[in-house]
């Protein structure tokens, strides 16, 4: 057996199971764990909130309903297992500071949708995790918490803005956590971390209680060590959310058909997209094993091409700060949040408390977007942002003609050191090939398929699925998971974990 | 300053309205499931949604959206079938999520229209009316029989949410000028609003207040609200421009804010027809600005004014889905249409014998018109004959007194319509004086007794005794030989006087036509 | 690099968004911002003559409604819980004086 803090949800679930420890001890043996590496000087610093008395007590409750005869089954697919949250996603009992000084001491009023589900499900709550500043970022280095840490080498970024999340999972401080993606933000730092990391198609997990960055582009998703882990956690947040207009009903079992594997699938790969300006050697090399990998494992490879793909990158720049824009502006000392003290006037508390309370790069996107809807520039932006949407839409709808998932990288590069990337724009590029997805609402997901010959790092390839068919990345992924294997704890964290 | 007719000579005004109307009568918010109501504890309303709390999302209520569609079939708008919910950011502590959640350039109402019957005074504010032949049409006029009918554009009506509710504190009483703090209350927030948009059609302060009028009937009769202009459940902005009669191009026009009653739009409207053309004749300029009226120093004020055309970066709202309403549910929403007050009116009219006024003034007021029907089913044969007393009774005295409590409901008072039919009766039969029916009116409402029992208690019998009045109208005759002859010399008004005596002497008993009568038939022979 | 906002615009914008800026960072802003609008460029290259825009990512979405319940609401303590300052059961905000006033 190994160690009991470090083991995935399908294990937890065997041996609860078969009563070869309890909810309660696992409980333990993980509070014990995040206190021990997540609190060490310079270590990965995952969380913003640390909430071992909750989850205490939630793990009690599962261990007396397994005592009264309930089954895992009866109780949920996340029955007793660690969990953790991204902070822009609300829970009762906790703050959701958004990794902002805005919302340092906001206290969570309700519970997100998606959190709420995860807890029904019988997950073991233990607090929330870190992230770029309202998810603008792709390194969790925008935090105004200090940033994380990859664990697999501590002085690089472990990506954003999920970092938190991705982090706690790579460094086997749990078995899963939520995060968000809104260009990327799930994929790129599961892939910076190696653990799997999914962005399901927009609609099918509600967004109701995550603290809004672009709400056309928004998703909730998973982090996981397994592509059945991460399933699931899918089949317990997945699905309509009355308080969501844009939830959609979704009854798919993302942990049924892993078995099959990529057998008889067309994976569709775009040829363009290998000879793109900062792709790394390595990574464009790791891609054509993979493909190679997934045509051995039953699959035939397809061309497929993106031709918009460029113009995406334009369109989120445009569409998300638009977006981010008007979302932050509810932020204004008035009901919650950060208030500068001592102001006579509201105009200038307004003025003061935002400036205070929002960082540089929040500050820049909000400013931008009030630029882009501007009087004259909307139709020059803005408006064909949405447009070059249809465009792109249009493009995977013509590409899945032809396969069932596109294949390309999660991020042109492995984890970059802190502070490489200072000019925003470059920083930019990192989600040069996330971010199509988010405008065209489709799926995708960024499995480990081992460390790049070069930087000795993990390195994530993206599976990408048409709307609303989301199982089938989770085939190809498990597919791709029996050639590489599961997602190992980062080495410095694998040792205390024994293995 | 000239008065208005002097001004309406040399200068026409071009005014349109913007109206609020709150959809009192559902249940909850526009976009969450908080309560509506008014006069709650401050912020007991409230939730995730109006609150505007970080990761919280609207949801549309279905009813608000059958409500404005009722709105629009009633005002005879096309129903646009694709439209979005837009964002409209302005930051204001009452607005939570400091952006409104409007409509577009697509409203669900587009393009509607309400004629207003204009005549006797309110006729005369369009000082030319007369001038054209009967039936003849002039821009957006015709003329009738006995004034005119003014035809109004309405350009739109949108579906948004009302803002919170501010107090201010430490200044003057409740004034924001010189306020130290204010307290802000999101009861309100997010309170289902639908506004109407007209076009520049209306000419004088009659018709606006007149088209308010129409359009409270009509929202009244569809029960989608309770209107209150006092309460702020209704509200009006007016626009308004002058231009030299004869030209066509618009002047710069002024908005006008803070009117909480139909006589308050008038009267706005009027001073500040007149305050422009004092400045305009005086070669001053008018600036593009919001002005607020003042009822009891009955002047405009400066609110703000615009430098440049504000800019609300509007976009359309993710958060929410489209619209594509189908044939099926606006046709459901028609169906539930109920009669329209100008349907009523005509119906009245033909049925019942009234004259145009009665029958628009009685479906004015949905419930005064719904008794008004009750009354009629009780009276049977007498009908025609009551109808216009009882007209009369339900116009004036009813009318006002749901004014004055307007907290009453008129099927809840004490006046029941075979009541009413009763005080009817006793005053067509002359058995008791108009002056004795509104005494009797107002003991019914009081003691909940029948109007027949009250003359009988309070002996208010009408003395219509020819024999018994002509030895009253003698003796006072006989008493103020003076009088007499000062009348006779010419002196006409004296009749009140002998009236007044007479009315004494028969302690308020006597029917006033008939001393009238026999006074002027002694006096004058 | 194109001019696109001038330190100006950028002054009107923090004004606009309520965001205090001082000299040295409206210079910042006017770089950055500048340069960000720069990479948009491809935007306004594509000939998008007739292309329908796209404002929602699930194609199908529309009438998106609930029914007229009511649902419960907060207590006046809970509402207030996370307000900076707060009196007599509502939200406390200094003098507005200047903001706007057209209400």
């Amino acid at each position: 057996m190994a160690e009991l803090a470090t083991m995935g949800i399908c294990e937890i679930r065997a041996g609860l199971a078969a009563g070869e420890f309890s909810a309660l001890e696992l409980a333990e043996a993980t509070a014990k764990r995040i206190e021990e590496i997540d609190y060490e000087q310079g270590g990965v610093n995952a969380f913003l909130e640390f909430t071992p008395e909750v989850a205490r007590e939630a793990a009690a409750k599962v261990d007396a309903r397994l005592a009264k005869g309930d089954s895992l089954t009866d109780i949920g697919p996340l029955a007793g297992i660690p969990m953790a949250y991204k902070d822009n996603m609300n829970l009762l009992g906790t703050r959701t500071t958004c990794g902002s000084r805005m919302l340092e001491n906001y206290e969570s009023m309700y519970t997100a949708t998606c959190v709420q589900r995860t807890l029904d499900a019988g997950a073991v709550p233990f607090g929330k995790l870190n992230m770029d500043e309202f998810a603008f970022g792709s390194s969790t280095e925008t935090s105004a918490f200090g940033p994380t840490r990859n664990p697999w080498d501590l002085e690089r970024v472990p990506g954003g803005s999920s970092g938190g999340s991705a982090a706690a999972v790579a460094a086997g401080l749990l078995p899963a956590t939520l995060g968000s993606d809104t260009g990327g933000s799930i994929r790129q730092p599961a892939s910076f971390c190696g653990v799997v990391g999914v962005k399901p198609t927009y609609g099918v997990v509600s967004r109701y209680g995550i603290v809004a960055f672009g709400s056309s582009l928004d998703q909730v998703g998973p982090f996981a060590r397994s592509v059945e882990d991460a399933a699931y956690v899918m089949n317990a947040i997945a699905g309509h959310d009355p308080l969501d207009c844009t939830s959609q009903p979704v009854s798919t079992d993302f942990t049924a058909n892993l078995a099959e594997g990529a057998f008889g699938m067309r994976i569709g790969v775009v040829p363009a997209f290998m000879e793109a300006e900062g792709l790394s050697n390595e990574v464009r090399e790791k891609m054509a094993e993979v493909a190679n990998a997934l045509k051995s494992a039953g699959a035939s490879l397809v061309e497929v091409d993106l031709p918009h793909a460029q113009a995406a990158m334009s369109a989120y720049y445009v569409l998300g700060p638009c977006e981010a824009f008007s979302n932050l502006s509810r932020f204004d000392s008035v009901r919650y949040g950060y208030r500068d003290p001592g102001h006579a006037d509201l105009g200038g508390q307004y003025e003061a408390s935002r400036a205070e309370g929002f960082g540089p790069e929040a500050r820049r996107r909000i400013m931008l977007g009030s630029y882009l809807l501007s009087a004259g520039v909307y139709d020059k932006y803005y408006y064909p942002a949405q447009q070059v949407r249809t465009l792109i839409t249009e493009d995977y709808t013509r590409a899945y003609e032809k396969c069932d998932v596109i294949l390309m990288p999660s991020s042109p590069r492995t984890a970059f050191k802190f502070g490489e990337i200072s000019d925003p724009t470059s920083m930019y590029l990192s989600d040069m090939f996330t971010i199509s997805l988010n405008i065209a609402g489709n799926g995708g997901m960024s499995m480990p398929v081992g460390l790049g010959k070069d930087t000795n790092l993990p390195i994530g390839a993206q599976l990408q699925a048409p709307q609303f068919k989301d199982e089938n990345m989770f085939r190809a992924a498990a597919a791709l998971e029996l050639i590489y294997g599961k997602a190992p704890i980062a080495p410095r964290y694998a040792e205390s974990a024994g293995e | 300053m000239k008065t208005m007719e002097q001004v309406l000579k040399d200068w026409e005004a071009v005014i349109g309205l913007e109206v609020h109307c709150e959809l009192t009568k559902l249940e909850t918010k526009m976009f969450c499931g908080c309560k509506l109501e008014f006069g709650a504890e401050p912020n007991t309303h409230t939730c995730p949604v109006c609150l505007g709390l970080p990761g919280a999302l609207p949801v549309p209520n279905r009813a608000a959206i059958e409500n404005i569609v009722l709105a629009g079939l009633a005002t005879n708008c096309e129903i646009e079938k694709h439209t979005m919910f837009y964002r409209k950011g302005y930051m204001y502590p009452d607005m939570a999520k400091n952006f409104q959640t409007t409509q577009g350039p697509k409203a669900f109402c587009m393009r509607g229209h309400l004629d207003l019957s204009m005549d006797g005074r309110g006729a005369d504010e369009r000082l030319f009316w007369k001038d054209l032949d009967q039936g003849e049409v002039s821009e957006n006029m015709t003329r009738t029989a006995d004034g005119y009918v003014a035809h109004v554009g309405i350009t739109r009506i949108h579906m948004e949410e009302d803002a919170g509710k501010m107090v201010h504190i430490g200044g003057e009483e409740g004034r924001i000028a010189g306020a130290t703090h204010s307290l802000v209350d999101y009861n309100r927030a997010g309170t289902p609003l639908i506004e109407l948009v007209t076009e520049p059609d209306l000419r004088t302060p009659e018709e606006a207040r007149q088209f308010m009028q129409k359009l409270r009937s009509i929202f009244l009769a569809l029960g989608i609200s309770d209107c209150s202009m006092e309460e702020g459940s209704l509200r009006a902005d007016g626009n308004i421009s002058l231009r030299r009669r004869g030209t066509t191009k618009f002047g710069t026009k002024t908005e006008l804010k803070n009117i909480n009653s139909f006589k308050s739009l008038h009267d706005g409207l009027a001073y500040e027809i007149c305050r422009q053309a004092e400045v305009l004749e005086e070669g001053g300029v008018i600036y593009q600005e919001t002005r607020h009226w003042d009822p009891a120093k009955k002047r405009t004020i400066v609110m703000r004014v615009k430098e440049t055309a504000d800019d609300y970066r509007m976009f359309p709202d993710p958060d929410l889905a489209p619209y594509d309403l189908t044939d099926e549910f606006i046709e459901s929403v028609r169906a539930k249409l109920p009669e329209l007050p100008d349907q009523k009116a005509a119906r009245f009219a033909t049925d019942f014998g009234l004259s145009a006024y009665d029958s628009q003034h009685l479906v004015d007021n949905p419930d005064i018109a719904t008794f008004f029907e009750e009354c009629m089913a009780c009276a049977k044969g007498d009908a025609a004959k009551l109808a216009k007393p009882l007209a009369n009774l339900a116009i004036n005295d009813i009318a006002a007194y749901l004014n004055a409590n307007p907290e009453t409901a008129l099927a809840d008072c004490a006046l029941t319509p075979v009541r009413a039919l009763e005080l009817v009766r006793l005053l067509a039969e002359e058995a008791i004086s108009s002056k004795q029916g509104k005494e009797v009116f107002q003991a019914v409402l009081e003691e909940d007794a029948d109007p027949a029992s009250i003359v009988e208690a309070r002996g208010m019998k009408q003395v219509s005794d020819t024999g018994a009045i002509e030895a009253v109208v003698d003796s006072v005759l006989a008493e103020f030989p003076d009088k007499v002859e000062q009348y006779r010399g010419g002196k006409k008004g004296l009749i009140g006087f002998f009236v007044g005596q007479c009315m004494k002497q028969m302690r308020g008993q006597g029917n006033p036509k008939l001393i009238n009568e026999m006074l002027s038939s002694k006096l004058d022979a | 690099m194109a001019q696109h906002v001038t330190e100006r615009d950028v002054r009107d914008i923090a004004e606009y968004t309520r965001i205090r800026l001082n000299d040295d960072e409206i210079s910042q802003m006017t770089i950055d911002l500048n340069s960000i609008i720069d990479s948009l460029a491809p935007i306004t290259e594509y000939d998008l003559e007739g292309v329908v825009p796209t404002f929602h990512p699930i194609g199908s979405l529309s009438n998106v409604m609930r029914e007229d319940i009511e649902r419960e609401s907060f207590t006046q303590d809970y509402a207030l819980s996370n307000a900076p300052a707060q009196q007599d059961g509502c939200f406390l905000i200094p003098s507005i004086l200047g903001e706007g006033g057209d209400r």
